[in-house]
C-alpha cells in the first residue's frame, strides 16, 4: 500500500518535472513546478517528516513560485522565449546518454549501501518529543553557526536584491 | 521504512537528471531558473532519505539550509533578470556574453 502510494507519487513528480522542461508557455512552466513542489511536499510526508513537508508549501510552493511568477508577469516574455524545440534538444542522443549514466552512477553509488543507525531521532524520541524539538534542539546547540550564518545570507541577499533592482 | 530508501534515492537521481537536462537545453532564463529549483528539491529529497534512515536531525537542518539559499537565489536571480531585460529587452541566456573576454 505504501509502496504503491510512494510509486504513484514518483511518477507524478517525474511527470510535472519533464512538463516544465516542456511546456513552451513559461506560465506553464511556472505552474507545473508549483505541482511538482506539492508533489515533493507529499513524498516528505510519506517519509513522516510533517515539519519538513510544510515548510516545503510555504517556502517553495509559496514564497519562492509567487516571486517567479511575479517576474514572469513582470518580463512580458512571450516575445522572448525564442528557444528551440527542447524535446529535440533533449533526445538527441548525446544528453540522453549522459542522463542514464548519471542515473547508474547514483543508483549504485548510494542505492545499496547498509545504513547504520545513529543520532538522535529514533522513533521512540519521534513519539515522545516530536519532531520540531528535536530539530530545535540541534539547530540551536550543534548547528548555532550555520544557522547564524544563513541569517546573514538571507539578509545579504536581500539588500543585494534592493541594490540590483533600484533604478539608477 | 528502510526497505524503500532505494525508490526514493532512485527518484531523487531521477529528478536531479531531468532538472540537469532541462538546464542544459532550454534556453529561457526564467526555466532554467525553474529546472535549478527542480535539482535542489531532488536534493532535498536524497537529504530527507538519508536523515530518516540514520536517524539523526543533519540532513532536516540541510536542507532548512538548502530552502533559505534557494529563497536568496530567487531573490538576486531575479532581480538581475529584471535589470537585463530593462537594459537588453530579453532574457535568452545564448545572447548574453557580457562576462566574456
Amino acid at each position: 500500500m505504501e509502496q504503491a502510494l510512494i510509486l504513484i507519487c514518483g511518477i507524478i513528480a517525474i511527470v510535472t518535472a519533464v512538463m516544465v522542461i516542456l511546456s513552451r508557455n513559461t506560465v506553464h512552466s511556472a505552474m507545473w513546478m508549483v505541482g511538482n513542489c506539492f508533489i515533493i511536499a507529499v513524498l516528505f510526508l510519506l517519509l513522516h517528516f510533517q515539519f519538513i513537508a510544510i515548510l516545503q508549501v510555504i517556502v517553495y510552493a509559496g514564497a519562492i513560485m509567487m516571486f517567479i511568477i511575479y517576474a514572469i508577469m513582470l518580463l512580458n516574455l512571450r516575445r522572448a522565449d525564442d528557444s528551440a524545440d527542447p524535446l529535440k534538444n533533449l533526445f538527441n542522443g548525446r544528453y540522453l546518454l549522459v542522463g542514464l549514466l548519471f542515473i547508474g552512477i547514483v543508483i549504485l553509488g548510494v542505492g545499496f549501501g547498509p545504513m547504520a543507525l545513529k543520532g538522535s531521532m529514533t522513533d521512540q524520541a519521534m513519539m515522545k518529543l516530536g519532531e520540531v524539538e528535536l530539530l530545535a534542539n540541534y539547530i540551536f546547540a550543534d548547528g548555532l553557526l550555520p544557522f547564524e550564518l544563513v541569517s546573514v545570507l538571507l539578509t545579504a541577499a536581500i539588500v543585494g536584491a534592493v541594490y540590483l533592482a533600484k533604478k539608477n | 521504512m528502510a526497505e524503500y530508501q532505494t525508490i526514493y534515492l532512485t527518484l531523487s537521481a531521477i529528478l536531479f537528471t531531468i532538472g540537469c537536462g532541462g538546464v542544459i537545453t532550454r534556453k529561457n532564463a526564467i526555466v532554467v531558473f525553474l529546472c535549478i529549483e527542480i535539482m535542489l528539491g531532488a536534493v532535498n529529497l536524497a537529504f530527507i532519505t538519508f536523515s530518516q534512515a540514520n536517524q539523526s536531525p543533519e540532513g532536516i537542518f540541510m536542507v532548512m539550509c538548502v530552502m533559505a539559499v534557494a529563497a536568496a537565489e530567487a531573490a538576486v536571480g531575479l532581480a538581475i533578470f529584471v535589470l537585463l531585460y530593462r537594459k537588453t529587452g530579453f532574457i535568452n541566456i545564448d545572447k548574453f556574453n557580457l562576462l566574456k573576454w
